[in-house]
């Protein structure tokens, strides 16, 4: 069983996550921005974190850049999901360590669910 | 018997001769009347033609040449002539009526020249000397020098600038009554000068006045790319200031260097210069600000045809805030995307999965998406409204319909249909009417209720459970201020007498909490289109674009109303609105 932390203020779109993916494969934890998204990380040590850049508090940026500087922070592969869709953004936030970027409204429900497989079947491997 | 008559015929010649004599003088009287009143005629013919022909004209020499040449109507001269100062030059001008020698131009033209030193007190021995001598025929033959002459200074604005000059080869022959006509005549036509002077210069101060004040930056230089105007605001953006390089005039290099290759200020002048033509930049960036350069060529066109070039002149223009704004636009849009955007992506995703048979339509998790689509898609029509509001707010077509109505009904219902979502926040939700209200005055009730939703949702937004929300409404007199009942005891932060400006009684509702507050430096964009405060919310649901302050303010100014706020961090806000009476 894989934990995955959605951390975004469009509580929608992690319950649409939640029905998508296969319940006895994965544990869906979610948080509604980034302060409380640094708290679970802490506490529930998930295996992949979703990570919306358009939040109150803590924003998706603000949030990868703590993780870059922080030291004992558990590292955590991060999928951005966003509905910004600029080149410059996108390669912004993949040189502060996100591994891939979805944007959101671009994709199907099974198509993010795919990239959420072939990220953690990726970090498996590496393991 | 003859004897006799010798007495009588004495007496006789006496009194003839004596007759004869007053007769005499009478008659010399008369002439001389005659004479005095045909000079006073000619004096006042001459002053009027004088007036007409100098009237509009500015150039003293031009003024000169038509006194000089009206003056043989008056007086006899052999010659007349002017000499006029100009910075670089003395112009002589003389005309001969009889012909003379070259030694009388000569010495007519020395005492000119001498006179005009002794009255400007200044020696003229430097400057170069321009003679034009016109009229009758030079005879060095003729011996005769100059018998009479007088001066006549030119004074334009309380300074000597020339001297007039009549001369004859007779002696003794010009008179006080001569020189007095003369010297009414020039007195006018400097007069003249003087205003019109006066009028070009008051004139000409405006328009620098103007230049001097004007935000664009104005350069203008003559053919020669010798700088004629550089206002303050073109030293200020090429970073020429006066302390750092006094006593150094700017040129043209000072700009050249300022703008580098980022625009070809030299090239550009002398398009406007040599083919006429004019240019207006894209923007360019210097410094922290962006400017377009306009280069255009300044034409002379006299009426009379043709014209003259007498230089070039560039404005900066200063778009920094034109691209802000564009800027603060652009931002706006993308947030008017995203906030469409998601709902829609939401709405998208659930189908996706009803579609997929993965979620059983019978189960309460299908029932929980059902609510999503019907929440994001309520939000979005709200916010599609309020675009709508602003779009027509935007252009003016926002139109309010006033009615008799009760404004106590009014705050009454919105409070009874903001008291459920109060409740279940754990907010207490009171009006608070006093009895100065009339029971029916003159608004839009719809329009009105809209405000009241905004004021009260973004209160219910911000404040935390235990809270409380009042909403106040009274007629507020600017001569008497709040009514003496009013009670504001539970309220933390209201409006003081300052804070509302009306002229005259109004009805003025405040919708005050017990919240968050506002910081101080985002009160200010509260009301305006495309800022919008980024506020915290006590929740995650009640997010806003903020455009419903936006569109109360037009509601409230379509009223002839005020709107406002008064916030304290951490203590709470009031929103309030007036409706005149």
């Amino acid at each position: 069983m894989k934990k995955i932390l959605v951390i975004d203020d469009d509580q929608f779109f992690a319950k649409t996550l939640e029905g998508a993916l296969p319940k006895e494969k994965y544990e869906l934890i979610a948080a509604e921005d980034g302060e409380v998204g640094l708290q679970k990380l802490k506490s529930e040590k998930p295996d992949l974190i979703i990570l919306d850049l358009m939040m109150p508090k803590l924003d998706g940026t603000a949030f990868l850049k703590k993780l870059q500087e922080s030291t004992d922070l558990p590292k955590v592969p991060i999928l951005v999901s966003s509905n910004l869709s600029s080149v410059k953004k996108i390669s912004d936030v993949m040189a502060m360590g996100a591994v891939g970027y979805v944007i959101k409204s671009d994709e199907s429900l099974q198509s993010i669910v795919q990239d959420i497989e072939r990220v953690l079947g990726e970090e498996g491997k590496k393991e | 018997m003859f004897l006799f008559l010798i007495p009588v015929l004495l007496i006789l010649v006496v009194f003839i001769f004596y007759f004869y004599s007053s007769l005499k003088k009478r008659e010399k009287e008369i002439i001389k009347e005659r004479e005095e009143s045909t000079r006073h005629l000619y004096e006042l013919a001459i002053l009027k033609e004088l007036g007409e022909r100098t009237g509009y004209s500015l150039n003293v020499e031009e003024i000169l040449q038509i006194i000089t040449g009206s003056l043989r109507q008056f007086i006899d001269y052999t010659a007349v002539g002017y000499v006029v100062i100009t910075p670089e030059k003395l112009k002589i001008n003389t005309h001969i009526e009889k012909p003379v020698s070259n030694l009388f131009i000569k010495e007519m033209k020395d005492r000119m020249v001498a006179s005009l030193s002794a009255l400007t007190n200044k020696s003229l021995d430097t400057f170069v000397l321009d003679e034009i001598v016109s009229g009758a025929i030079v005879v060095d033959e003729i011996k005769q020098s100059i018998g009479s002459l007088f001066n006549i200074p030119i004074v334009i604005g309380g300074k000597v600038v020339g001297v007039l000059s009549v001369a004859h080869i007779d002696p003794g022959l010009y008179k006080e009554a001569d020189m007095t006509i003369l010297y009414k005549i020039t007195g006018q036509a400097s007069e003249a000068v003087t205003r019109l002077e006066d009028v070009v210069k008051m004139e000409k101060g405006k328009l620098n006045a103007m230049v001097e004040s004007m935000e664009d930056g104005v350069l203008m230089v003559d053919p020669e790319y010798r700088i004629v105007v550089a206002n303050p605001a073109v030293k200020k953006i090429i970073k020429f200031s006066l302390s750092a390089d006094e006593g150094k005039d700017i040129n043209i290099f000072d700009f050249v260097d300022s703008l580098g290759g980022k625009f070809d200020i030299h090239g550009r002048l002398e398009e406007a210069l040599v083919n006429k033509h004019s240019f207006v930049s894209d923007r360019i960036n210097i410094g922290d600000s962006f400017f377009n350069i306009g280069v255009y060529p300044v034409l002379h066109s006299p009426t009379k045809g043709g014209s003259q070039m007498l230089g070039a002149v560039a404005v900066w223009n200063d778009i920094t805030r034109d691209i802000e704004l564009e800027r603060v636009r652009e931002e706006f849009t993308g947030m008017i995307v995203h906030e469409l955007r998601s709902p829609l992506d939401g709405i998208k995703k659930i189908i996706e999965l009803a579609v997929s048979g993965s979620v059983d339509k019978n189960s309460d998790q299908f029932r929980e998406y059902l609510n999503m689509v019907h929440q994001s898609s309520s939000s979005m029509l709200e916010l599609v409204n309020d675009i709508l509001d602003l779009s027509k707010l935007q252009s003016g077509k926002f139109e309010v319909n006033k009615e008799e109505a009760n404004i106590k009904e009014v705050v009454a219902n919105r409070i009874s249909f903001y008291k459920i979502s109060a409740d279940t926040r754990g907010v207490a939700l009171v009006a608070n009417l006093n009895h100065n209200l009339p029971e029916l005055s003159l608004f839009d009730p719809q329009a009105i209720k809209q405000i009241l939703n905004n004021f009260l949702s973004n209160a219910l937004k911000f404040t935390k459970n235990s809270g409380s929300v009042v909403v106040s409404a009274f007629v507020y007199d600017p001569l008497e201020f709040f009514p003496k009942d009013l009670d504001k005891s539970k309220i933390p932060v209201f409006p003081e007498t300052t804070d509302i400006n009306v002229k005259t009684a109004s009805l003025c509702v405040v919708v005050s909490d017990t919240g968050l507050g506002i910081p101080e430096d985002s009160m200010k964009d509260l009301f305006h289109t495309f800022k919008q405060a980024r506020l915290n919310p006590v929740d995650k649901e009640s997010k806003g674009t903020g455009l419903g302050l936006v569109i109360a303010k037009g509601i409230v100014e379509a009223h002839g109303g005020e709107i406002g706020v008064v916030s304290k961090e951490g203590m709470g806000t009031s929103f309030f609105f007036t409706i005149p009476l």
